[in-house]
């Protein structure tokens, strides 16, 4: 965290889809900056937006019926209206996504050493034989075996966590300075998540990146991330250093979700402290906070009037909430799942 | 790395290589499956066409004969066909001549059956390949720029404009056709009967192939436009392709490297049944104008109680279709190899 | 069930299939409809409407353009189009809806029968099948109407309906296979509904769609094959009007008179291009799986 300049800079991101039934502002308003070498990790339920948020930092949404707003600077260059053909520039070399489900996210008939090969060869100007050679590099770099027989096999001959090294050899070929890890794990075994996190730790600091880790699962999260966003219906609820989040959060959010993740410490049969009601239909969004209808603490003016981020202390740790839970003195809770 | 580790890298290792052979030996037995399934379509169809002529009022002598029907050609032909013997002895014998390239004599033309197919298939075959290649000309690009933007203004135009071609039978566009073409701009050796041989001269070849090309083209460009932009829409819907964006390629290469191919499945398996049917179905366009394809000749001997030759044809359209299927079959299990393995 | 949802922080499941989510089927597809109406009553009532007679000919009102006393003029014989366009939709009709109805009444039980049985009976139907379609159904087709002597529309719509029922087959098995592993009919099952029930509140509402826009389609197939049989004399003999026949008897006019052809291939093509729509618009209509781009 030597640079002072953030690597990126998010202003007031804002991405909202035309749909026939009206219009979704699937991220409302974000604001954040990211430094070189650091790691945020960007927590919600389904459908807060975080997948969304990922992509449309990348520039990566479809441009028919998407409209973003707001401003996504990357290492000096505008992503928001930029062409596709500037943002092509920067994807694979300035910033890689590595994606949630390794079944569908390689092309199915096309040789897993070709995908590497592509950015390779096209991206970097290697010639055929120093782009298998490094391709090679990479698959040994992930973790994968025998990667001189794995070069030329097909992504169904491999298991999923081994697919999801593949694609994250083609993420990091050519060395990208940011990384954006789009629920990296969810779509895998739970004793393979592990080993996939603690790979992407590594690589992480081998080869100097930030990273953006978009998760549901705070156990991710707890030993992984500099800092924390907590996202809840497109906006963000609460952010702040790991720690701060964990032990200190103010918004009742955070704490409704640190509630429900089941420890291993629990006695069996424990009930799960799931959060009652659903997540908010996005085409009807309340003038008031977002969660209020969800929240034990809510008060008349949750409901009618949305908070906005205030700090809470420090400057890093901000939260969105009317009524928030006091400053913890002796407050004794501990980051959840940090056996993941 | 720990044992452990060690130990899973080794197991995948194993698995890999299982895997490997797994799936050459898959595409084998598949093909296999379908060779074997192939010939006994094709012994069905031999015992179909075989029938063909017993299925005919009276006895099948005096339909070959027709009127040659003296009592020398009659002793010939039991004679040459066994038919006074039990009718499955005479589908051995006339299997048996069949298997040696042996087609019989028609009575009517005084050829033999094999000699009058030979110089029509590859007419056939001209027209066919020259029609395909004007169709998956047009119809590959066009569908490839339509899926990138649908509903677009070249979407709509597209589809609109082959949906209307859709509707219009081509023994209609022939006419029609012709009567621009080669009546009304007097394009020379367009119009009915120009056809000349390759041999001969193959500058009046092509330009009488040009009108029975570009009328077959049409109904084969409509079904592969359709086929394929509907099949590129939904690939182009996945994950792995906005991997493939994510990693800064041009779209055109994502286009063909990464998106026509899984989208090319059900455009070739169709391909291999609309060629098919254009073996059998090309008879309009040539009996129109007038050129002695397979189609033509069929019709002909029809229309000249030449039953022996129809046999024959039958029997080689048929036999066409089914080889056709499999090798098409086969080139998509080329593309994708996940088919074998299902 | 609400309040297990509200508990566990389920959301509700999305009803796909809410009529407004569809979009509507379009004007164009009502105006075909209606065109489609308007021939098939031309077609029933040609008789009771007050037209001219169709295959009398008139010398003295040869190739007469289109007028007020002939809507599309004369032919070659004096004979009036715009009639023998009428008359000659019963043709195309009867012969679509006819070889149509065979192909369906057989081969669609058929299919779903065999797709939702399994077994030997679907093996068996199955194979065989699969042979009848290798074989080109157009030679067939054309072999047995040329023997098959005299002609008449009877025939010809028993032939060609007959020739269908193996590709019906396929299609419809087809569809019934991939509803058949569907959740819902393994949901079915197992509150113990019986074969009975399950075919016809399950998987027919299902496969209706598909099995209708695929009947238009063939309707349509079927009349454009009748009008290529039309052309190698294998259609019903002239003086008597059809659509094909017409176009075909018009080759050798073309020089003295295009609209004895022009009529005829305008009522074909128009006919086919709404048939077409139709079975197209349903189809993206009932297909809730397709992405509404």
């Amino acid at each position: 965290m030597s640079d002072s300049a953030p690597l990126l800079s998010v202003k007031n991101l804002a991405t909202t889809f035309e749909t026939a039934r009206g219009e979704v502002p699937a991220v409302g308003g974000v604001t954040f900056d990211l430094l070189a070498d650091e790691t945020v990790g960007i927590v919600g339920e389904s459908g807060s937006g975080k997948t969304v948020l990922a992509r449309s930092i990348m520039g990566l949404q479809p441009r028919t019926n998407v409209r973003v707003e707001g401003s996504v600077q990357l290492g000096g260059t505008e992503i928001v209206g930029a062409s596709e053909v500037e943002l092509r520039k920067l994807w694979a070399v300035d910033v890689a996504m590595i994606f949630q489900d390794p079944m569908t996210s390689l092309n199915p008939l096309i040789r897993i050493g070709k995908q590497i090969d592509e950015t390779l060869r096209l991206r970097l100007g290697l010639n055929k034989a120093d782009a298998k050679k490094r391709a090679i590099e990479l698959l040994d770099l992930v973790g994968i075996p025998s990667p001189n027989e794995r070069y030329m096999a097909y992504p169904a001959q491999l298991s999923g966590g081994m697919r999801q090294r593949v694609v994250i050899a083609i993420a990091l070929a050519c060395s990208p300075k940011l990384l954006l890890a789009d629920e990296p794990t969810t779509g895998l075994d739970v004793t393979i998540q592990a080993q996939i996190l603690n790979l992407l730790d590594q690589l992480k600091s081998d080869l100097h990146m930030s990273m953006v880790l978009v998760t549901h699962d705070l156990g991710v999260v707890a030993t992984r991330t500099d800092r924390i966003i907590v996202m809840y219906a497109g906006r963000i609820v609460e952010t702040g250093t790991t720690k701060e989040v964990f032990a200190q959060h103010r918004m009742p959010y955070t704490e409704a979700l640190l509630a429900s993740t089941p420890k291993v410490s629990d006695a069996s049969h424990t009930r799960l402290n799931a959060i009652p009601g659903r997540p908010p239909d996005l085409l009807q969004l309340s003038k008031g906070c977002s969660f209020a209808p969800r929240c034990q603490y809510a008060t008349e003016r949750c409901h009618n009037e949305r908070p906005e981020l205030e700090s809470s202390g420090s400057p890093s740790h901000l939260f969105a909430c009317w009524n928030p839970l006091p400053l913890p003195t002796n407050r004794t809770a501990s980051p959840a799942g940090s056996e993941a | 790395m720990t044992t452990r580790e060690a130990g899973e890298h080794l197991r995948y290792a194993d698995l890999a290589i299982v895997r490997k052979k797994q799936k050459g030996v898959a595409v084998i037995k598949y093909v296999a499956r379908r060779l074997v399934l192939m010939v006994g379509i094709i012994f069905v169809i031999s015992v179909g066409a075989f029938y063909l002529i017993h299925l005919l009022p009276g006895d099948p002598a005096t339909v070959i004969l027709g009127g040659g029907d003296t009592p020398q050609a009659r002793a010939a032909l039991y004679k040459q066909l066994g038919l006074n013997r039990g009718i499955v002895i005479q589908y051995f014998v006339w299997l048996n001549h069949v298997l040696h390239g042996n087609l019989g004599t028609s009575f009517i033309t005084d050829e033999s059956v094999v000699s009058t197919i030979k110089s029509a298939f590859p007419i056939d075959v001209e027209m066919i390949i020259l029609s395909q290649i004007l169709a998956f000309a047009f119809a590959i690009p066009l569908a490839m720029r339509s899926a990138q933007k649908p509903n677009g203004r070249l979407d709509k135009t597209a589809s609109a404009g082959s949906f209307t071609l859709l509707s219009i039978p081509p023994f209609i566009i022939i006419v029609f056709l012709v009567l621009i073409v080669a009546v009304k701009l007097k394009i020379p050796n367009t119009g009915p009967a120009s056809y000349v041989s390759l041999g001969q001269d193959w500058v009046v070849n092509l330009e009488s192939m040009v009108l029975p090309a570009v009328t077959l083209a049409i109904g084969s460009f409509v079904l592969y436009y359709r086929i394929l932009r509907s099949d590129l829409i939904s690939t182009l819907q996945e994950e792995f392709i906005t991997l493939a964006r994510s990693k800064g390629i041009s779209r055109r290469r994502i286009m063909w490297r990464h998106a026509f191919r899984p989208s090319s499945v059900a455009l070739v398996g169709t391909a291999g049944v609309n060629i098919g049917g254009l073996i059998a179905g090309g008879f309009v366009v040539q009996f129109l104008l007038q050129i002695p394809g397979l189609g033509f000749t069929l019709i002909d001997a029809i229309n000249q109680s030449d039953y022996l030759l129809v046999q024959g044809i039958v029997l080689v359209i048929s036999v066409s279709v089914v080889l056709i299927n499999f090798l098409f079959d086969f080139l998509i299990t080329i593309i994708d190899p996940r088919i074998a393995r299902d | 069930m609400t309040n297990l949802a509200n508990d566990f922080g389920i959301a509700e499941p999305e009803l796909i299939d809410r009529p407004e989510k569809r979009g509507r089927l379009g004007i164009l597809f009502w105006v075909c409809v209606a065109w489609l109406g308007i021939n098939i009553f031309g077609a029933i009532f040609a008789n009771v409407l007050p037209l001219p007679n169709p295959i009398a000919n008139n010398y003295s009102a040869i190739n007469f353009g289109p007028s007020l006393h002939h809507l599309l003029g004369t032919d070659e014989l004096g004979r009036d189009i715009f009639s023998r366009i009428v008359y000659g939709s019963r043709i195309s009709v009867s012969v679509g809806f006819g070889a149509m109805f065979i192909g369906f009444g057989v081969g669609a039980p058929l299919g779903m029968l065999a797709a939702y049985r399994r077994g030997l009976f679907d093996q068996i139907v199955t194979t065989l099948m699969y042979v009848f379609l290798a074989f080109p159904a157009i030679i067939a087709v054309i072999a047995v109407l040329s023997f098959w002597t005299p002609r008449s529309l009877l025939k010809i719509i028993l032939v060609i309906g007959i020739a269908s029922i193996p590709l019906v087959y396929r299609v419809i098995r087809a569809a019934t296979l991939s509803m058949g592993s569907r959740d819902f009919v393994i949901a079915a099952r197992v509150q113990g509904a019986t074969d009975r029930r399950i075919i016809f509140r399950e998987l027919l509402p299902n496969i209706a769609p598909v099995g209708i826009s695929f009947l238009l389609i063939g309707i349509a197939t079927v009349v454009t094959l009748e009008g290529a049989l039309a052309f190698l004399g294998l259609s019903i003999n002239p003086p008597q009007p059809s659509w094909g026949n017409m176009i075909n008897e018009s080759r050798t006019l073309l020089s003295q008179n295009i609209w004895i052809a022009i009529f005829p291939a305008l009522a074909l093509c128009l006919f086919l291009l709404s048939l077409n729509y139709i079975g197209d618009r349903l189809r993206s209509y009932f297909d809730v799986s397709e992405v509404k781009l």
